[in-house]
């Protein structure tokens, strides 16, 4: 589903972000991708997005080579992902129900699947009774989870989440990656950036660690209660 | 795109000239001046070559006797006149008519002194002429007629007026040229701090796949709309603001100009066409740039 070779990429500052990454992720994969803060975990994100693009390398994301995807089909490898961003990018004069419409109409969704398909969401992540609620009327927790509604409102492929646990108290965020392993479950490919390590122990999955742009390690991580049997 | 889609990307574009209305206001205002200048240059434009037309395509040439002519004197001149080659048709125009042409440019009392002893015009007789191409010869011939003091040459009329028509004309031009740009200009401007202050919405619409159309769809509409809002006005203050030139420019001479009825539908679907696609064309120039941007370089432009 996501391949990476000898991906480099370097900013017009100077900055190495990214150095030599080859890895392979399969469809319907659940995986965490940690590193500290600046390693270029969401430059690895935005390379798949195609926010941003190789210096060198090559990234193939559903079988297309991205380098090679001309500009007016951007749109449409978008919408095989749901992307959380790590700032979540919420519109502060919609409400909690209209930023989430707002995803499905701008790829042309039909007013009466909206309707329909907005509560549903918006009941997945709990947040059934903020609908009509600004975001900055909301905690930064539940805003999170507006940018995971309007991420998985338009039921994609794969889920991209940058640091969906960022602003949010260990048990939400426990919740929250609990959700997200329930939409894998689902079949939905999965990518979450995290730099929580504990999280990542409580669930049995790979986990890429980046470090300084260049991946360190690539393993499954095993849960402790199980280590311990080994 | 289905059609409820088309419906709300419009709505957002009106929407969206409401929530920047000092700005919307602003350049309708802009623009109202551009088409409303733009417009009195293609006006007069428009009179000149009229006015060119009508005096150089007339083969009536009018022919003044000399002073001392009585009544019946002039009629046999006429007659003489008649008899000359090329000329198919002649009217005679008494001094008492001729005056009454000026009866509503002068002030009554001094009109009141120059009708009857007091007139100072000639007789004249109205000649028209079968070819113009033998309007010299003819001409010359006429001046042969005993009595017959001067012709009015109307080619030199026309001359100086199509070398005015041709003034006007490129005066017109660049008077066009520069303030369509300037509305470009002025729109594109707009259009370019509504997606500033849209950035956001613009960057989310195109991490979730939206395609370059639909979000470039709204801030057409506004540009556009913002034109014909433009337009329509313009097309409105136009009428009176022509029937203010037209009393000012016949208060100093009698210029026969367009009736604006005769124009009016034109012009006003000159000035929203005009408005609608300068908006439109004023949009796209801004939005091509900023489409290309993205993530982060989206939000910090
Ligand atoms: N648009 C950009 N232009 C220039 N340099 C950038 C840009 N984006 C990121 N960088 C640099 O690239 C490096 C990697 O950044 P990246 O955002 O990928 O890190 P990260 O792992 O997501 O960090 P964090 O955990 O803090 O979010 C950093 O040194 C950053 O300063
Ligand atoms: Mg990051």
């Amino acid at each position: 589903m996501i391949e990476f070779r000898n991906v480099s990429k370097v900013y017009h500052t100077g900055t190495h972000a990214l150095n030599q990454v080859s890895l392979i992720i399969e469809k319907g994969e659940f995986v965490f991708i940690v590193g500290s803060s600046g390693a270029g975990k969401s430059t690895f994100l935005k390379l798949i997005m195609r926010e941003e693009t190789p210096t060198s390398g090559s990234i193939i994301v559903n079988d297309i080579q991205l380098e090679k995807l001309k500009r007016r089909k951007v749109p449409m490898l978008r919408r095989s992902m749901g992307i959380v961003f790590q700032d979540f990018r919420l519109i502060d004069k919609m409400t909690v129900y209209e930023n989430v419409a707002f995803a499905m109409r701008a790829v042309g969704a039909r007013p009466r699947a909206i309707k329909k398909r907005v509560p549903y969401i918006l009941e997945l992540v709990g947040l059934e009774n903020k609908a009509e609620n600004y975001p900055s009327e909301l905690s930064g927790g539940e805003q999170q989870r507006v940018a995971l509604a309007r991420a998985l409102v338009n039921n994609p492929q794969m889920i991209i989440a940058d640091e969906p646990t960022g602003n949010v108290d260990p048990e939400m965020s426990y919740e929250i990656i609990e959700l997200l392993h329930e939409i894998n479950k689902r079949g939905t490919t999965v990518l979450i950036v995290t730099h929580e390590h504990n999280l990542v122990h409580s669930f049995n999955s790979r986990c890429i660690t980046i470090d300084k742009g260049v991946v360190v390690e690539d393993a499954m991580e095993i849960k402790p209660s199980e280590g311990g049997q080994v | 795109m289905n059609l409820s889609g088309l419906g709300y990307l419009l709505k957002e574009g009106i929407k969206s000239i409401w929530t920047n209305r000092m700005m919307s206001i602003a350049s309708v205002g802009v623009l109202i001046s551009c088409l409303l200048l733009t417009g009195a240059a293609s006006l007069l434009s428009l009179n000149v070559s009229n006015a060119v037309d009508k005096i150089g395509g007339t083969n009536v040439t009018r022919v003044f006797l000399s002073m001392d002519v009585l009544d019946d004197e002039a009629r046999y001149i006429e007659e003489d006149i008649k008899r000359i080659d090329n000329v198919v048709k002649t009217e005679f125009v008494s001094k008492d008519e001729a005056i009454k042409d000026y009866q509503e440019s002068l002030r009554e009392d001094i009109f009141n002194q120059l009708i009857g002893e007091g007139n100072p015009l000639p007789h004249a007789v109205d000649v028209t002429m079968e070819d113009l191409a033998q309007y010299d010869r003819t001409v010359e011939n006429i001046m042969k007629v005993q009595g017959v003091e001067s012709v009015r040459d109307t080619r030199e009329i026309a001359e100086k007026l199509t070398s005015l028509q041709k003034l006007v004309n490129t005066m017109s031009f660049w008077i066009i040229l520069a303030l369509t740009l300037v509305s470009v200009f002025i729109i594109s401007n707009t259009i370019r701090m509504t997606m500033y202050a849209r950035r956001f919405e613009i960057s989310i619409m195109k991490s979730v796949g939206a395609t370059d159309t639909f979000v470039r769809i709204p801030f057409i509409v506004e540009g556009m709309t913002i034109g014909a809002i433009s337009g329509i006005t313009t097309s409105v203050l136009m009428v009176f603001l022509y029937d203010a030139i037209m009393k000012s420019v016949q208060s100093i001479a009698k210029f026969e100009l367009l009736n604006y009825s005769e124009v009016a539908v034109f012009v006003s679907i000159a000035f929203v066409g005009a408005g609608v696609i300068i908006g439109a064309l004023g949009s796209m120039l801004s939005i091509g740039r900023y489409l290309r941007k993205e993530g982060n370089e989206l939000l910090g432009w």
